[in-house]
């Protein structure tokens, strides 16, 4: 039972961090290694406007998705579109953008153990016979949120379709008037705020960490590796399978090889299936 | 309503399009024909402005230099630097060259991404519009894309672009690798969509003799220039012309 509970609960958590690299990537084709960065800088902003500007919790938030929207959009307005298309220098073009920011903030002096973000509700509640604390609640259901208003958002609107299209074939939705460039940009600004969305809710699980950048780094890359790059549906399944995994090895293992389960997975899926389990393109090229 | 003049297109130093003029007018279905490798495709990404963005990217990854010269008039307006999507805003969409339509979305998800520049009310309109010109799609609505067959995607691919409201419709080879049955289809259909809707069109074939009884005027690409043009039936008596290109 608890393995069911926490492994839902961990499944959504990676679920949350890797959305926003897969669509990203599913769009515009830019693996945004600045991801990690943008997820624990939303969390240094909304600490600051909470603790150091002393504005309200839900203000803080809102401020704080705004702001990281704004700044996805300008890192890929004035950084990522240079060396679009060019697959070696947009990784190191991004890794470099992460890189500034995490280093940045750890030589600006977030660092140590004192940064936390309050949860959002205190208390738990028993569920089974488990005691889930709420704030692990919100996330699942956030989480849950989210994707479901994604596909919403990408099945039945005019921005969202055309952002669909774009990631198809990029050609042809330009030849339907789709700018790819504004595109690009809207997505990058919807993938960071969706880094931060997912910073915000999980942060005050801990402490705001620097090191936890590279490390929601490499559990969105190898979410989003097992469910096929540039699948969102691939994302979420890949993201329960290895939160899933990850739990049963907590239980049975051992909590240090939490990380290796990630890595492990992104080894076995480029030997058995290297499009990963929703590479549909290939698929597609497959079959017809 | 549309002129292009004197158009001149290099890949590096290869010639492409070489001192290219042609014009259509308002309401006219104009013919391009020209074997493999004439400059068809060339010439519709120059004027559809796809080509302005083939080459940033180029210059981006530091790849093959292009370079466009030339003229080119729509509505009155010189629109040669146009970035496409400001160019199918002012009604030119281009309908590509093996259809590239959206090979993960169904039938119904592609024509409402090609409606992205419709309001919901054209959107509408045109997408019934769609399914009486084409009632097979209307069963298909739910197929996924790739999983339909050569005619389904070339009508599909009309479709789309006709959703995109345009003013000036490109067919790049839309007859390509098709049935002669399907081509009769479509070909009757360019000239329905002329007639009912009032638009212009520029219909390129390697092959001119199923798309000729629609066409009112007509260009021949041979290498990258245009050797000659005139009207369906000037064509028609050029003997030359009639063994090269119509196959009679």
């Amino acid at each position: 039972m608890d393995i069911l509970i926490y492994g839902t609960i961990n499944s959504v958590a990676l679920a949350l961090m890797a959305l926003g690299f897969a669509l990203v990537y599913g769009i515009s084709r830019v693996p945004n290694f600045a991801h990690g960065a943008i997820y624990v800088l939303s969390g240094f902003i909304t600490w600051t406007f909470l603790r150091g500007l002393g504005l309200n919790y839900a203000l803080s938030i809102f401020l704080t998705m705004l702001i990281i929207g704004i700044f996805g959009a300008l890192l890929y307005q004035f950084i990522l579109i240079r060396v679009r298309g060019i697959a070696i220098s947009e990784i190191i073009a991004s890794y470099a953008m992460g890189l500034a920011i995490l280093e940045g903030l750890r030589w600006g002096g977030f660092k140590g153990m004192s940064y936390t973000l309050p949860v959002f509700a205190e208390g738990s509640i028993l569920i089974g016979g488990i005691p889930v604390d709420y704030q692990r609640i919100i996330v699942v259901g956030i989480g849950g949120a989210t994707v479901a208003s994604l596909w919403l958002f990408t099945h039945y609107t005019r921005l969202g379709l055309a952002l669909r299209g774009m990631a198809q074939d990029e050609r042809a939705a330009l030849m339907l008037g789709i700018d790819s460039d504004f595109m690009a940009v809207v997505a990058m600004a919807i993938g960071a705020m969706l880094a931060g969305l997912a910073g915000i809710l999980l942060l005050p699980l801990g402490n705001i960490v620097v090191e936890a950048g590279y490390n929601v780094l490499i559990l969105a890359i190898a979410v989003c590796i097992v469910g096929g790059l540039g699948s969102w549906m691939g994302a979420v399944l890949a993201a329960f399978i290895i939160g899933f995994a990850q739990i049963l090895t907590v239980v049975y293992l051992g909590s240090h090889f939490q990380m290796v389960v990630a890595l492990l997975a992104i080894i076995f899926t480029l030997i058995l299936k290297p499009s990963g389990l929703f590479g549909m393109q290939k698929q597609l090229e497959e079959r017809v | 309503m549309l002129k292009a003049s004197s158009l001149m297109v290099f890949y590096e130093n290869m010639l492409a399009l070489n001192n290219v003029s042609i014009r259509c007018e308002n309401q006219q279905i104009v013919g391009v024909f020209g074997a493999n490798s004439a400059g068809k495709s060339t010439l519709m990404y120059t004027l559809s402005g796809i080509m302005e963005d083939i080459k940033k990217k180029e210059v981006m990854a530091g790849g093959e230099r292009i370079t466009v010269m030339g003229e080119i008039e729509y509505l009155g307006q010189d629109i040669m630097g146009l970035k496409p999507s400001r160019r199918a805003k002012a009604g030119i969409i281009l309908c590509p060259e093996r259809r590239r339509i959206f090979k993960e979305s169904s039938v119904l998800e592609n024509l409402k991404i090609g409606g992205y520049l419709a309001s919901p009310a054209q959107a509408k309109t045109t997408l019934e519009y769609v399914f009486t010109l084409f009632p097979a799609l209307k069963n298909l609505s739910k197929r996924v894309g790739g999983f339909l067959s050569g005619g389904e995607q070339q009508m599909l691919a009309i479709g789309r672009a006709l959703m995109a409201q345009p003013k000036l419709l490109f067919l790049d080879e839309p007859l390509l690798g098709l049935s002669p049955l399907i081509q009769a289809t479509l070909v009757r259909a360019t000239k329905v969509i002329r007639d009912e809707q009032k638009i212009s069109l520029i219909v390129t074939e390697q092959y001119a003799r199923p798309v000729l009884p629609i066409v009112d005027f007509a260009f021949i690409l041979e290498n990258g220039a245009a050797v000659l043009e005139g009207t369906r039936e000037e064509l028609m008596d050029n003997p030359d012309i009639r063994s090269a290109y119509f196959g009679i």
